[in-house]
């Protein structure tokens, strides 16, 4: 008799979600196997990766961050603009940073302009997130769930003290949600339980687990989703089959490895391609762990990341 | 007893009555929702019914002197079911028929009344008197006196080797001889062996009582048994009492207890402090049921590990510090005098055996009362307390956890929580309609807080009407003025000020509901954890026996909403109260029953939870209500 490897039984399945309209609408989800593990089961929606973009022009970005970007840095339509001409971005993540009331807190409607303006000038999927400010993410993503209406965006974060309000939206205008909790399976399930309680449909559901960076907690986001991902497929937790989604970018480039130049510490080396490691790898890892969409800043790394994921779904 | 059959309209459903049957009381049984807030004293006046036609006693005159209706218009509170009766329910009370249709058929559990029980096992107690008559010595025997009297023992009784301490004989030689020669004798088994505790002057072996004590870390309660008679009722316990542990001055639980015994003089005054509380719970249960003193031959003593520390005045500091390490489990047998009981200084105090730092006696004696360890069937005994503790097994095999729940049950951490006493809300019932309540307090005393019994209805029913989510937070879109934001955040009025003891609006605040959801969350992960360790799943469990004072009612359905108790048929729960304090009646009635606490103890394998990661995993995922894993609770999901 010959050897047979060993086979993971598949109880369960992710469910399918598909963000935008029209031809560039994209389909995530539907796995009925871990990761990549293409050889135990299907895998039909490949992993996706969308482009960061912010509603305001970044005062503290990195020279090498900024680079890519200089010339449409200043507006947030020319910047999704460039990113699906230049970078082919598959989907576009709109950062409403200028709202955050620890930041410029400008006021909502200034921000909803903003985003009915890139949601307007862009037909690629659009990933609204907001500033993680309970309250004002009530008012802000809210109104942004109404004047995207029929363009099917997903909107974020959602948390156990603001589900209700956005996610009554969400169903009325027909949006996305991305659940947010911190770090933690039962939390999330909890929160996932909480959004289907209040009517929203099951595809309408992405659950982001809090990313941390490579060498800032990255292995403990890594093993929660893991987990998730256990649960979901192995023990029909029905409440955990949802696709995944990581912002990468907005944790990777904010550490001290990311802005550090090789001339302030030689042992780091060439601060360009470091940084971009730094968010290639930690969008890999979390890949690998069971990510189905990841939010990135450069280019180079989105390049990087899809050669992998198109290396690792290949027939 | 008669039966009476009372209709309800506009609902048009009949249940049977017991005759005298209170009729809120009979409503909230059966299921149906009258609006009721002031606890069932008569003075809200909202439980208004008509009648419509039948026979009623009304409690007080004021039952039909609701202004402003016809005659026949009645208080439901204040209203005797006397024969078979219909009833209209006015509108406001009304809840919609499907919600009515679906309960099934009530499963209220009451904790048994504690003085009808012990009647049917016969005694055969630890300390007995016996009656003796001795030969007066002659000048052609002189025999000492104590010698005199032990060799009756050994020649007419048998005992071979009785000690007669030195208390005993001072008093001998007078009591002898102003007695004839007629004494009766108590004989213990103590640690000594056989050992005469007291002589009294006459014939009295029948004469013969017993004191029964629990001390808790909040409540000290105390029964006094008739060892030989039994009352008309059946009973030999003849009074009951309870008080604080006047140790709460110094800390609410053990942990705090155990720092202040690091002051100087800290173990001294809290052996002092509950010694107080013993003593003045003797004298009430004496002076009831009118009773000397010299006839109680002995006490049993049942109480936590701590609790047991510091009544002997043990050092008990090493029980807080890992690894968790009590000076001893079992402890001596003493006098009363030895720590300070008065008028008992030589009558033996026994303690029930411990198991760990955190299972103690009280436990031990909770398993033996609950006859768990008898059975062959597998049950699970949970203490709702502060220290939640867990005993999982049958006659074979014990396994025990404790579980720091918070005093949330007993009324502790709550705004308005309160001791399952007069006036403690222990009934709740909610329209799913209106968001009116039901309520019902004990002794249908004016309302003036919550017991456990009615914080397990209270969240279950606001759970059930949408009030509150699944992650404990107030619904603040309801169309009623019970959600309010008040100082501590949003909250449901339970009572109006108007209709309380206090005058204070009796109120559920989020604060509390969490520090609720904590406390049944750590009681089910406790649960599950123990359960995990022994490789069983809940359907395995032929009984779930709940104790805990918490309340004298307990309805496992509401307790299963909340994710409380794990979700089984109805019939397999089984509540039995203070299972402590009955336990140590049974050990004061029986030594078969001594001796089994000792096999139990010693039986009893501990898991430690303080360091236990799957613990913090399980307390997570039950961190909800009712709980993270929909699939242990599909039945009650589905109910709802």
């Amino acid at each position: 008799m010959g050897f047979e490897i060993p086979k993971i039984r598949y109880t369960g399945k992710i469910k399918k979600v598909t963000l935008g309209y029209g031809e560039r609408q994209v389909k995530i989800g539907g796995e009925g196997c871990y990761p990549f593990y293409t050889f135990e089961g299907d895998m039909p929606n490949p992993p996706r990766v969308a482009f960061e973009v912010w509603d305001c022009e970044p005062d503290d970005w990195q020279e090498w961050a900024i680079e890519p970007f200089r010339d449409v840095l200043h507006d947030p339509v020319l910047w999704a603009k460039k990113c699906i001409d230049v970078y082919g971005a598959e989907l576009i993540a709109l950062n409403l940073k200028s709202a955050d009331p620890n930041g410029m807190n400008r006021d909502v409607e200034d921000v909803v302009e903003v985003v009915k303006k890139v949601a307007g000038a862009i037909d690629c999927p659009l990933i609204v997130w907001g500033t993680s400010n309970d309250d004002k993410d009530a008012v802000l993503l809210r109104r942004v769930a109404e004047v995207c209406e029929g363009k099917n965006i997903a909107l974020g974060p959602l948390s156990e003290k603001n589900y209700k309000q956005i996610g009554a939206m969400a169903i009325g205008y027909s949006q996305v949600v991305m659940a947010s909790t911190p770090i933690d399976v039962n939390l999330a399930k909890q929160l996932n339980i909480l959004l289907g309680n209040l009517g929203v449909q099951d595809e309408k559901i992405l659950i982001d687990p809090t990313s941390g960076s490579l060498g800032y907690g990255l292995e403990y986001t890594y093993s929660v989703m893991e987990r998730d991902r256990m649960a979901a497929l192995t023990q029909e937790d029905t409440k955990l089959q949802y696709p995944i989604i990581c912002n990468v970018a907005q944790e990777v480039w904010k550490t001290k490895e990311t802005r550090l130049t090789e001339q302030e510490e030689p042992r780091l080396g060439n601060e360009v391609r470091r940084s971009i490691l730094m968010e290639s790898v930690t969008a890999m890892s979390l890949l690998i762990a069971g990510a189905d969409i990841v939010i990135m800043r450069h280019p180079e790394g989105v390049r990087l990341i899809k050669e992998m994921i198109g290396e690792l779904t290949a027939e | 007893m008669d039966k009476h059959r009372i209709r309800f309209l506009p609902l048009d459903i009949t249940y049977l009555a017991q005759d005298g049957e209170n009729l809120l009381d009979f409503a909230m049984d059966v299921g149906v929702h009258i609006n009721a807030s002031c606890g069932g004293n008569g003075t809200c006046k909202r439980c208004k019914v008509r009648l419509v036609e039948g026979r009623v006693d009304f409690c007080q005159d004021q039952a039909l002197s609701v202004s402003g209706h016809g005659e026949d218009i009645v208080l439901a509170c204040q209203t005797r079911i006397k024969g078979d009766a219909v009833f209209e329910i006015p509108l406001e009370s009304q809840i919609d028929r499907s919600a009515l249709k679906s309960r099934k058929s009530p499963n209220i559990l009451s904790a048994p009344d504690s003085l009808a029980s012990l009647g049917g096992i016969s005694p055969d107690p630890v300390a007995y008197k016996i009656n003796i008559t001795l030969e007066p010595p002659g000048i052609d025997n002189n025999m000492a006196d104590s010698e005199r009297l032990i060799r009756v023992l050994k020649n007419s009784h048998n005992m071979g080797d009785v000690k007669i301490n030195l208390n005993i004989l001072k008093r001998l030689p007078s009591l002898l001889r102003n007695s004839g020669w007629d004494v009766t004798l108590t004989i213990a088994e103590t640690d000594m062996g056989l050992e005469i505790t007291d002589v009294q002057v006459g014939n009295t072996p029948k004469k013969q009582y017993a004191l029964a004590i629990d001390i808790g870390t909040t409540t000290v309660c105390g029964q006094i048994i008739d060892l030989w008679d039994c009352s008309k009722t059946g009973s030999r316990v003849i009074g009951e009492s309870a008080d604080y542990n006047a140790q709460i001055s110094y800390g609410d639980d053990v942990i705090t207890r155990i720092m202040h015994t690091r002051k100087k003089g800290g173990l001294k005054r809290l052996q002092e402090a509950v010694v107080k509380t013993i003593n003045l719970i003797i004298d009430e249960l004496t002076d009831k049921a009118g009773i000397e003193r010299s006839f109680i031959s002995h006490m049993v003593c049942a109480g936590n590990t701590t609790m047991t520390h510091l009544l002997l005045g043990v050092e008990p500091r090493y029980i807080m510090i890992s690894p968790y390490t009590p000076a001893f489990v079992f402890p001596p047998v003493i006098k009363g005098g030895d720590i300070g009981i008065k008028g008992l200084d030589n009558t033996p105090l026994y303690l029930f055996p411990c198991v760990s730092s955190y299972v103690g006696g009280d436990i031990v004696a909770g398993v033996i009362s609950s006859g768990m360890a008898k059975e062959g069937d597998i049950s699970l005994f949970i203490d709702i307390g502060t220290n939640g503790e867990i005993v999982l097994g049958n006659k074979d095999w014990l396994m025990c956890a404790s579980c720091s729940a918070g005093p949330a049950f007993e009324g502790g951490g709550i705004s308005h929580g309160m001791r399952a006493a007069k006036g403690a809300i222990e009934q709740v019932r909610i329209n799913k309609k209106t968001y009116e309540p039901m309520i019902l307090t004990i002794g249908h005393s004016k309302p003036l807080g919550i017991c456990g019994s009615g914080l397990i209805d209270s969240i279950a029913e606001m759970l059930s009407a949408g009030i509150i989510t699944e992650n404990g937070r107030f619904n603040r879109e309801l169309p009623t003025d019970r959600v309010r934001e008040g100082k501590d955040g949003y909250e449901y009025v339970l009572c109006y000020g108007k209709e309380t003891q206090t005058g204070r609006d009796i109120c559920l605040t989020e604060i509390d509901i969490d520090n609720i959801m904590r406390a049944k969350a750590a009681m089910f992960a406790g649960c599950k954890v123990l359960l995990d360790s022994a490789g069983l799943y809940f359907n395995e469990l032929k009984r779930v026996i709940i104790a805990g004072g918490f309340g004298h009612f307990l309805d496992p359905s509401k307790a299963q909403i909340i994710g409380l108790l794990p979700e089984l048929p109805l019939e397999r729960f089984v509540f039995i109260g203070n299972s402590s304090l009955m336990g140590a009646s049974l050990f004061a009635l029986s030594r078969e029953y001594a001796s089994e606490a000792e096999r139990v103890a010693r039986m009893m394998t501990n898991i430690e939870l303080t360091n236990n990661n799957r613990f913090m995993e399980e307390f997570m995922a039950a961190m909800f209500l009712p709980h993270t894993d929909l699939r242990l609770f599909s039945k009650t999901l589905g109910v709802r």
